[in-house]
């Protein structure tokens, strides 16, 4: 319908809203397009080339490989030292997430329920394994751990995998124990809950969401971690991001970098995804979100 | 009253998490410091000394990647908040279709480092889509030189796709803060959209913008990986030529002046910022 001047000024601010509200609409899609293009091409450019068939290389000026096989994936598993990094990776991961839970739930108790005078230092000193520019801690945490005979060692990795990780544990904990509410705590304690009691029944349920989070935080810094690995795991341990960084440096192998890529990443996306649906709520921006 | 739990036994709890991390990012710290001035080298002779320090000033090398990696962190910075800062705005308000927008905006955030510059890579490289595309268009004769250009443009682009989404939730939570109250007096006022930008939106989002914009800096002005496998062949990023220094040339003290000189420039911008920031919203 045309608007006039005879348009009853009720029915024209009805049409504003619908213009207003399609306007809206156009944009969202044309953003949707603009983001698949963005997160979208790089990622399927990679599927491509960990497909292109080994005797049918993909060359200019083809716009797409001539023939997809998974002879890339049977190479790479087999004449490279991929399983014996996904070995090491998928072992060091867990114990670190093991590790940094234990040492992350007593303080982020006492950050997330207790009043205490410099509480803002101790928390912003938990970001400091993020913000510290992560080569120069590798190099020099590197010399200290020579000094300690951890270097080149498999407990070393775990270490530093460990204080990478424990950061995002320590934000995620200290937000969910913020939000128990103080009353159900009081009633337990009226209730004559002791201190074991009080763990069992109120905190490690209240928590496990936050716990969830913050482990698969911890697991995916832990999988990516590359600067400290490099310094002070390199010979004696390869991890998938080490194998990665050697295939994307001097020895650049376009077609092997993207399988190691792809292995590196899909577990990584699909797990981050599966937390932040089951928890709907922002764990993300909780935890990262104010830094 | 205002509760206190200042006790013993608290400050106790604290030493697990807090203590591993100030041990460890502590003490490596603590070895830069020292072995900078020749002190406590691990193995070689340790003596007092500024020689390395000396040296600094007259190492070509050297001084070109702090140059450099100053570059690099200060374009990648702006790069990613003139990206997020439109797309924060606009996911402010609810929508149709805006939370598998937000979902699909934040994937790269789940994408290791070194495999985003490696996605980028795919694109920007020689024979990269991007340059087949423009070839093929009839925009260019030649393909560009984007990766390992002189310039430093191809790790720019991998530091905006890759922190994109990290700057955004940052962004978003501080523009999340700003009430919708204060955004309709203004129009009531009279205000226009670019008033409302200018007026509401950018300076009550200013704590935001500046401290995800010092995170990225410190990211980028200290990147090894990305750096190494996109940068220029010269000159290195200051982390990279630290990290040659060390282990291929085996000169840890004059690596350990570069740390030094990483975690100094991480500490005074970080310092000019926080002044900026309170410049700006006029506390002092």
């Amino acid at each position: 319908m045309a608007e006039s001047k005879n348009t009853p000024a009720v029915l024209r601010h009805v049409l504003q809203a619908r213009r207003k509200r399609r306007l809206a609409i156009l944009l969202t899609a044309f953003f949707i397009i603009v983001q698949i293009i963005w997160v979208g091409l790089p990622i399927v450019m990679t599927v491509l080339w960990s497909l292109v068939d080994p005797n049918h290389p993909w060359s200019y000026p083809n716009m797409f490989p001539e023939k997809l096989s998974w002879g890339q994936w049977a190479y790479v598993f087999k004449y490279t030292n991929i399983i014996r990094a996904l070995r090491t990776s998928y072992s060091i991961a867990p114990l670190a997430v093991v590790l940094s839970f234990l040492l992350s739930m007593p303080t982020a108790y006492v950050l997330g329920r207790k009043r205490l005078p410099g509480k803002k230092l101790f928390q912003t000193l938990v970001l400091l394994p993020i913000i510290m520019p992560g080569m120069v801690v590798a190099l020099f945490l590197s010399r200290v751990f020579t000094a300690f005979g951890l270097a080149q060692s498999f407990f070393g990795l775990v270490l530093a995998h460990t204080l990478m990780g424990l950061p995002y544990m320590i934000r995620v904990l200290t937000t969910s124990f913020e939000a128990i509410p103080q009353d159900i705590i009081d009633a337990a304690e009226n209730l004559g809950a002791n201190t074991f009691v009080k763990i069992k029944d109120i905190f490690l349920p209240m928590v496990r969401p936050g716990l969830l989070a913050g482990m698969v935080f911890a697991f995916t810094t832990s999988i990516e971690e590359f600067n400290l690995t490099f310094v002070i795991g390199t010979p004696t341990f390869e991890t998938i991001p080490t194998i990665l960084y050697s295939f994307l440096g001097y020895n650049f192998i376009r077609t092997n970098a993207s399988v190691v890529a792809l292995i590196m990443m899909i577990p990584n996306i699909v797990m981050l995804f599966i937390v932040e649906n089951i928890l709907k709520s922002d764990y993300l921006s909780a935890s990262l979100g104010k830094l | 009253m205002k509760r206190n739990d200042a006790s013993v036994f608290n400050y106790l709890l604290l030493i697990p998490g807090v203590g591993f991390i100030v041990l460890f990012i502590g003490s490596s710290i603590f070895i830069t410091i020292t072995q900078s001035f020749g002190l406590l080298s691990v193995s070689g002779k340790s003596q007092f000394t500024f020689e390395n320090w000396r040296q600094l000033f007259h190492d070509k090398e050297s001084l070109d990647s702090i140059l450099f990696s100053l570059k690099m962190g200060l374009l990648s910075s702006i790069g990613t908040l003139i990206f997020s800062f439109p797309v924060a705005l606009f996911l402010r308000k609810g929508g149709a279709g805006k939370r598998f927008l937000a979902s699909l905006i934040k994937i790269p955030l789940f994408v290791p480092a070194l495999v985003a510059a490696f996605l980028i890579i795919n694109l920007i490289s020689y024979h990269g889509i991007i340059n087949e595309v423009l070839v093929a268009l009839g925009f260019i004769k030649k393909p560009l030189r984007m990766l390992n250009d002189k310039f430093g443009w191809g790790v720019v682009a991998i530091q905006v796709w890759k922190n994109l989404p990290f700057v955004l939730l940052i962004l978003s939570s501080s523009l999340a803060s700003i009430r919708d109250d204060t955004v309709d007096a203004a129009r009531n006022l009279g205000a226009g959209s670019w008033a409302v930008l200018f007026h509401i939106y950018i300076p009550l989002a200013m704590p935001g913008i500046l401290v995800s914009m010092i995170l990225m800096f410190i990211k980028a002005f200290g990147d090894f990986a990305i750096t190494s496998v996109a940068g220029p062949t010269y000159p290195p990023s200051i982390a990279l030529r630290m990290r040659n220094t060390a282990t291929l040339f085996q000169e840890w003290d004059k690596a350990a002046v570069l740390g030094v000189v990483i975690i100094l420039t991480t500490i005074v911008i970080t310092w000019l910022y926080a002044r900026l920031a309170e410049f700006v919203t006029g506390r002092h």
